[in-house]
């Protein structure tokens, strides 16, 4: 690499997926269309994920800015960029089968999740409001085509539809609220804000403060916190179960990174202020989540509601404003991956008849008919519910934690409550897959399904033992910010 | 600066009476017009400020293409406004106390407070001035691919996707749809093309294979 | 060493037998226990030769097991006469019941679990007998229980032996409590557990007086009442008597060993242990030489009109203990643990016997459908007899005669010549020996003498018991002969004072022993009441059943509610029924249903859970698939916020 190129090696990874993304279409376009071609391209997605990964590795060192501001490379980053793409890489490796299943196995779908992983690193890398805009942009257009990527189905086009519908109005919202802080601060840029914010009078910070309401909506759409988390069960129901997995994943951590990075970097000043607005939405999420699952029978809308709880959850640490909570933040996070993919990979394995089954009722008596796949489940939703010692007691332990160290007992206590309502109906799926009148056998589960199974219950039991180390690591990416109470 | 500010509010009061129209006119025809109205008062607002090139930009772009795409697809669906405009009426009170809030926060807020004056009059790149000698195209040039090569290659990208989703969402090879391939046709010679068979008397002829030649 | 072997090799064996039953096979659990059993009985024997005839009083510290504050409960065993004597005792019929049992269950399947609750049973009672301190003695009283309560249900398929040992078990549990609170007692006024500082405490508490229930009463008065409810308990005296009956849902050979011989005494032991507190409350002994006539009285009338064999054999337990506990009560310790000792020989070989016919007669119970046995089982009858005569007290006075002949007529001496107010004591022990001597008969003969009532095919099938059977009955018919003629003279003779040495107080004052010898010499009549009574008791029950054989049926038609009144047992169990357990029902199911159901559940999990759901489906219905009611939640959502911003977070308005 030349001398003077060499400053730009922290945007590698990302020019490597997006030139990938670019070669996996030309390769696509050129190559005969069939399924095997395109699980070749899926294939060779997953390759170029995991060469941006180890470029993260490789070339992650301290805190970088380019572009004057607008691309960030730091240690926080570098964590939610590998947990994105571990996440968008077993979200994608788990579609080939069930796409071969729903005839819609294509290579134009590797290349639109490489291109809307791209929008979710530079999401998290943002440092600047519009490049927090086009990295937004970038991952949400590849969103909202996938969502309605199985087009022959209206739920998916409806579904598809609708957050697309939806997300413009965000994008609206978000672009507004950055237009007055722009206003306000004359800059796009965080750092900037972040010093124009600190000297300014409470009555101007109004402006400053309007501009982040509509800013923080806009995010939180993305993330689906509460109260605009509306499109998330439609989706995750509408659109196919790969996709809804990858929803579920790679999204909702760049969507969080890209909340850390906006709130703590670009307005400590008024940290009072989002913090109040976090605390808000966390509560309503958890609340929400926790209430509205309970009524679902089907288990990928339930997921929703799960993943909306879990938000919930994650944003607790974020209210804290403090290391401690951005660790928790990220701890949950990957926590939270890790589950869901396991959930997922389960979900993806209820086929009868080559037929996708989606109720919960159809789990009964799991342990009967398949044991090892009811016992990693269990695993799961013992850990989803948070009971040690599970890793995912941990999770919510650090979040919890970290709010009653920043003095928000209230909102420990709501996450508390919230948490044991949402015990209820993760033992329910528990107690139909161990106690109910069996049903009939599902098909066998499929080797990579069963993998991520496997390995995301394994962790689930013995990650406690690396969770150590996982903190300290989560720490330094914490300690990336400054934090101004 | 009197005949600017004059100009300004004509643009400005045109641009929001027409943005109200788009939404209660009847007929969505009208709609469609009235909103191609508003364009053409903000492009007017650009010019107005100094930004030829925008202004020509959105006449182009949007009113040009986007704007008589939406006509064209409002013309030729057939959406009943009817059913959309009584739920509409329904909540219409609840949504207007809701809008109504916000907008009322939004003028008590941005109305009765001003800018910092350090901040104002600071733009992130000023438009050149006429004296500068420098085209607004050339002007925005310059930053566009410099300053902001980064956000410019991401919008690259952003329409790549979009270009990939509107093809993935609607492209479809039918089965049995015969097309045309120019290559090969002209690569078609008598050998290929013919096949010189001699018929029994008493028999009949049929042809070795159906479908379009290879 | 060996005293530690005897207390615990039992319950290694049941460790053993019911962890490993299944390792080890039914037929290895039986082996294993019963050796073990046999050790131990072996090794009571030779510390019974060191210490009751050598005189030594040995104590053994095995561990401290706890200590709290000023409460410290070691735990060692105290190896005195007393001790010995129950040693021998249990570990011998204990052994023989291991026996026994092999034989007995040999049908069942799940003998390792029966042979590991016997082994468990032994070694509770051991570890009650060698107690050292009233913790201690606590543990092994509570083990006994457990394990009667275990060996009771045995059957657990049979809803009546659940009942049984469900009430046996909440019975013993009245009796605990005063037991308890006397242990709470004692210690609360001397500062100990320990028997030594108790024993010689109490002679300084004469006459103190303490606050319970907020009367003033008498320390030791209270105390030894507290401490004897247990003793009534466990010992199946009246009122608290009803469980013992009952217990005769378990296996035979349980019956025999924990109902008859071992667990039942252990009151009577309790007492003796604690004579030297005992002797200093003369108003507490007063009551319970009156509960201990009245239960010997009561629990033989019951006997005379039963019909279950074993359940005559129960109620003559019940009043034989009523017996022992008359002698504790006349300060004639030694006299009872010389009865308890011979008693569980003879008890140990009916209940075996009936145990026995049972057997031959595939498990009927009811004597109504026996008779005319003897030739068909003829050495089972012969043991029967040996106990019964043991049991009725045969024996010419100044000669001598079966085991309880010696132990019996010693207690009824004693009664006399305690002085009871109008010698009620007395007559009612020589009337009860007479209702002994006609039941015992009664049950001889109706069941093996006369016509057959049997099914024939029943009565054409039975057969003798296996060997394996009849060698305990051997053995304990040896000590129903021979045990009260050999030992009457070490228990209450003239060597008592250097055989018991100091295990056992008796207050110079009142040297009970040397008055009964005074009184025999006195008045011969004494002596020869008892004997009357069992005489005529044979020869009324040979006119019963055997001469006339339609007198039975006719006496009851004429005393019809007295026949009535005593085969219902007096009615306790539906005074019971009606007092506790009605309301006690009625309180459980109020409490359940209103308390627990509607006002719990209803105002907590049920209620939340209720409005849990009414949430739930208000939330569901929020997700109605309109787009724009979703953009009109969001827009709810940054009015909300903004809204509030403009009044509390920017503070426009301040």
């Amino acid at each position: 690499m030349p001398e003077e190129l060499q400053i730009y090696a922290p945007l590698l990874p990302e020019i490597i997926l997006a030139l990938g993304a670019m070669a996996l279409l030309m390769y696509g376009v050129f190559r005969p269309e069939t399924e095997s071609e395109a699980e070749t391209v899926g294939w060779l997605a997953i390759l170029v994920m995991i060469a941006a990964a180890i470029t993260i590795v490789w070339y992650g060192n301290g805190t970088v800015r380019l572009f004057e501001g607008a691309f960030v490379d730091d240690a926080f980053a570098r964590f939610m960029k590998l947990l994105t793409l571990g996440g968008g890489a077993v979200a994608l490796m788990l579609s080939f089968d069930d796409f071969r299943n729903l005839r819609i196995m294509k290579f134009e779908y590797p290349v639109l999740v490489l291109l809307s992983t791209v929008g979710m690193m530079l999401m998290i890398s943002a440092g600047d409001l519009i490049a927090l805009y086009v990295g937004l942009e970038l991952s949400s257009l590849a969103l909202y085509v996938i969502a309605a990527y199985r087009r022959d189905s209206v739920k998916a086009s409806e579904a598809g539809l609708k957050y697309f519908v939806l997300g413009a109005l965000s994008s609206g919202m978000l672009l507004y609220g950055s237009s007055l802080i722009y206003g306000f601060a004359g800059s796009t840029n965080f750092q900037v804000i972040a010093n124009a914010a600190k000297g300014a009078e409470v009555a101007t910070n109004l402006w400053l403060i309007f501009g982040l309401v509509f800013l923080m909506v806009g995010l939180a759409f993305k993330v689906s916190a509460v109260p605009f988390h509306m499109w998330t069960p439609d989706v995750y129901e509408g659109s196919a179960t790969p996709v809804t997995t990858f929803f579920a994943t790679a999204p909702k951590v760049a969507a969080m990174a890209l909340l850390v990075r906006v709130t703590v970097g670009a307005f400590p000043a008024i940290a009072m202020q989002w913090q109040q607005i976090i605390t808000f939405i966390a509560i309503a999420s958890m609340l929400l989540g926790a209430f509205a699952a309970i009524g679902q029978t089907n288990i990928k809308r339930l997921m929703a509601y799960s993943s909306i709880a879990n938000v919930g959850f994650a944003l607790v640490g974020l209210a804290a404003n403090s290391a401690e909570g951005t660790q928790a933040v990220l701890v949950y996070m990957a926590i939270y991956v890790v589950m869901t993919l396991g959930v997922f990979a389960c979900i993806l394995s209820m086929r009868r008849a080559d037929q996708a089954v989606e109720e919960i009722e159809e789990l009964a008596g799991l342990a009967r008919n398949n044991l090892p796949m009811a016992f990693a489940l269990m695993i799961l939703m013992f850990a989803l519910a948070g009971i040690p010692p599970l890793v995912g007691f941990f999770g919510k332990y650090f979040v919890f934690m970290a709010a009653v160290k920043a003095g928000l007992y209230p909102l420990a206590v709501v996450g508390v409550l919230a948490s044991v309502v949402g015990a209820y109906y993760y033992l329910r799926i528990i107690k139909v897959m161990f106690f109910d009148d069996s049903k009939e056998k599902f098909e066998p589960v499929r080797f990579k399904a069963g993998a991520v199974i496997a390995a995301a219950a394994l962790i689930m039991i013995f990650g406690v033992i690396w969770l150590g180390p996982f903190t300290d690591y989560a720490m330094a990416a914490a300690q990336s910010f400054t934090f101004v109470k | 600066m009197g005949l600017e500010a004059f100009f300004f509010y004509i643009f400005s009061i045109a641009a929001v009476a027409s943005a109200i129209l788009v939404i209660i006119a009847r007929n969505p025809v009208h709609a469609v017009l009235f909103l191609i109205l508003a364009f053409f008062n903000a492009a007017g607002l650009f010019v107005l400020l100094g930004a030829e090139f925008l202004a020509m930009l959105l006449v182009i772009v949007y009113v040009g293409a986007v704007a008589v795409l939406f006509l064209f697809v409002v013309m030729m669906l057939d959406v009943d406004f009817a059913e959309l405009r009584a739920g509409f009426i329904k909540n219409a009170g609840l949504g207007a106390i809701v809008g109504g809030i916000v907008m009322l926060e939004l003028i008590m807020v941005l109305g009765f407070q001003s800018y910092s004056s350090q901040i104002i009059g600071n733009p992130a790149a000023p438009a050149p001035l006429v004296t500068d000698n420098v085209t607004n195209t050339e002007a925005l040039g310059r930053i566009l691919y410099t300053k902001y090569i980064f956000f410019f290659q991401v919008a690259g990208l952003i329409l790549l996707v979009a270009m990939i989703g509107a093809i993935v969402l609607t492209l479809r090879h039918k089965e049995g749809v015969r097309r045309q391939s120019i290559a090969v046709q002209v690569a078609r010679t008598p050998e290929t093309a013919m096949e010189i068979i001699k018929v029994a008397p008493g028999q009949s002829v049929f042809p070795k294979n159906e479908g379009p030649a290879e | 060493m060996e005293f530690k072997a005897i207390v615990f090799l039992p319950l290694i064996g049941a460790i053993i037998a019911g962890f490993f039953g299944r390792l080890i096979t039914d037929r290895g659990a039986e082996i294993l226990t019963t050796a073990l059993l046999f050790v131990s009985a072996a090794l009571s024997w030779w510390v019974f030769s060191r210490v009751g005839f050598g005189g030594e009083t040995i104590k053994v510290p095995v561990a401290t097991w706890f200590t709290s504050g000023e409460l410290e409960v070691a735990w060692s065993l105290r190896i005195d006469t007393l001790t010995a004597v129950m040693l021998v005792v249990v570990t011998t019929v204990s052994s023989l019941v291991h026996l026994y049992s092999i034989g007995y269950m040999h049908e069942d399947d799940a003998r390792a679990r029966f042979f590991a609750y016997l082994s468990l049973f032994t070694f509770a009672m051991l570890a009650l007998v060698t107690s050292d301190n009233l913790v201690q003695m606590f543990f092994g009283w509570e083990g006994v229980g457990l394990a009667s309560y275990l060996l009771i249900g045995f059957w657990y398929k049979k809803p009546s032996a659940n009942a049984a040992a469900i009430k046996a078990f909440v019975v013993n549990r009245v009796g605990d409590f005063g037991f308890a609170l006397g242990i709470f007692g004692l210690f609360a006024i001397t500062n100990s557990v320990s028997f030594d500082v108790i024993f010689s405490e109490a002679p300084n508490l004469v006459g103190k007086e303490m606050s319970f229930l907020g009367y003033q009463v008498d320390i030791l008065t209270c105390l030894c009442l507290l401490l004897f409810m247990g003793a009534m308990g466990k010992s199946a005296q009246f009122l608290l008597h009803t469980w013992l009956p009952d217990a005769m849902e378990g296996p035979t050979p349980v019956s025999a060993l924990i109902h008859a011989a071992t667990m039942v005494t252990a009151g009577v032991f309790m007492v003796a242990r604690l004579s030297p507190v005992f002797e200093y409350a003369p108003t507490a002994l007063m009551v319970v030489t009156f509960v201990g006539a009245f239960t010997a009285f009561f629990a033989a009338t019951v006997g005379l009109v039963q019909n279950d064999i074993k359940r005559v054999v129960a109620y003559s337990t019940c009043s034989q203990l009523g017996y022992m506990f008359v002698a504790c009560g006349v300060g004639a310790y030694s006299v009872a643990i010389f009865h308890l000792f011979t008693h569980a020989f003879f008890k140990a070989l009916l209940f075996l016997g009936a145990g026995s016919v049972i057997h031959a007669m595939h498990h009927e119970q009811d004597m109504r459908n026996m008779g005319g046995l003897a030739p068909k089982i003829r050495i089972t009858w012969a043991m029967m007899l040996i106990g019964t005569l043991a049991l009725t007290g045969v024996g010419i006075p100044h000669v001598g005669g079966f085991a309880g002949f010696h132990s019996k007529d010693a207690i009824i001496e004693a009664a006399y010549a305690a002085h009871t107010t109008y010698n009620y004591a007395f007559w009612m022990l020589v009337f009860a020996a007479f209702m002994t001597s006609f039941y015992s008969w009664r049950l001889m003969f109706m069941t093996f003498h006369g016509k057959t009532r049997a099914e024939p095919d029943t009565f054409k099938h039975a057969h003798e018991s296996p060997m394996v059977m009849l060698v305990p009955l051997f053995v304990l018919a040896l000590g129903a002969v021979a045990s009260g003629f050999v030992f009457s003279e070490y228990f209450i003779g003239h060597d008592y004072k250097e055989f018991w040495n100091r295990s056992i107080l008796h207050l110079p004052s009142k040297d009970i022993l040397h008055h009964m010898h005074e009184a025999v010499k006195k008045a011969e009549w004494i002596a020869w009441a008892p004997f009357i009574a069992m005489v005529s008791g044979f020869v009324l029950a040979w006119l019963y059943y055997i001469k006339m054989p339609s007198l039975p049926a006719a006496t009851a038609r004429t005393f019809r509610p007295l026949y009535l009144f005593f085969l219902n047992k007096w009615h306790v169990d539906e005074l019971y029924d009606w007092l506790f357990v009605k309301p006690a029902m009625w309180l459980g199911r109020v409490l359940w249903k209103t308390g627990d159901g509607r006002i719990i559940d209803g105002l907590g999990p049920d209620g939340i859970a209720a409005r849990v759901v009414n949430i739930t489906g208000r939330v569901v219905r929020l997700q109605t698939g309109y787009v724009y009611h979703y953009a009109f939640a969001m827009m709810i959502g940054v009015a909300l916020i903004a809204t509030y911003f403009i009044f509390q977070g920017g503070g426009l308005l301040k």
